[in-house]
């Protein structure tokens, strides 16, 4: 499986220190609790440890670790087992908060770091896309949230009603 | 098989279901197939021209992308 290289890769590399937190998100995040959706390229939020007199964090020190262990870069993305793969910082409060509750999950004996499904399902909701409302309407229509938390997530980063709009739009008996 | 449309959806709703409860190293095994298919079907495919209309990038991409 190529895509297991993807996330042993970044275990490592969280290992060696290069980065502080992992986990995968967007469309590859969301098939360990749905069905595989074709997608392209692998999402893989990090933080990362500022280095000591740098104020500007920079994700060369992630490029200079994969080039130097046979990774290809193409644009923004490091190839890694066939899959291009992007590392994103989190540019918010929610995607910081999913970044730091992310669960491991047992990929034959990998373990491999993810967003939750109701973190998955928030940022889908706040970046509001149409393929982000179809995700989430995905989340929904599989039974695959936990109601409770998923409130919880939608009121501390204030997208209750952005919610509401959705459950107006997709998910009411009448239009 | 059947033409009616509300079984034709329960039917899907089942069939993803029961893709969605297989076990992750074989949905993730399906991924790697997708991707494959997806890029054969982008290449044998006509090339894009600039007037296509995209969507687009999500917002913690925004920025990032060229």
């Amino acid at each position: 499986m190529k895509i297991k290289e993807v996330i042993t890769t970044i275990n490592q590399m969280q290992a060696d220190g290069v980065i502080e937190r992992q986990a995968i998100g967007g469309a590859v995040g969301a098939t360990f609790y749905l069905e595989p959706v074709a997608t392209l390229d692998v999402d893989v939020f990090v933080s990362f440890r500022t280095e000591p007199g740098k104020l500007i964090v920079t994700p060369q020190r992630i490029f200079d670790y994969l080039t130097a262990r046979g990774h290809s870069l193409e644009g923004e993305y490091v190839v890694i087992g066939g899959w291009p793969v992007q590392f994103l910082p989190p540019t918010g409060a929610l995607v910081e908060e999913a970044l730091r509750e992310a669960v491991t999950m047992d990929v034959e004996g990998l373990p491999a770091r993810v967003f939750t499904a109701e973190h998955l399902a928030a940022i889908a909701l706040q970046t509001g896309r149409a393929k982000d409302k179809a995700r989430l309407l995905q989340f929904v229509e599989a039974g695959a949230l936990d109601g409770g938390r998923f409130e919880a997530v939608l009121t501390r980063h204030g997208l209750l009603d952005r919610w509401r709009e959705f459950q107006g739009q997709f998910l009411s008996e009448t239009p | 098989m059947s033409l009616n449309l509300q079984q034709i959806l329960a039917s899907k709703r089942v069939l993803r279901q029961k893709l969605a409860g297989r076990p992750l190293a074989e949905k993730l095994r399906l991924l790697d197939d997708l991707r494959e298919r997806e890029l054969s079907l982008r290449r044998s495919g006509p090339p894009a021209t600039s007037n296509v209309v995209r969507e687009q990038p999500a917002k913690y991409r925004q920025g990032r992308r060229k």
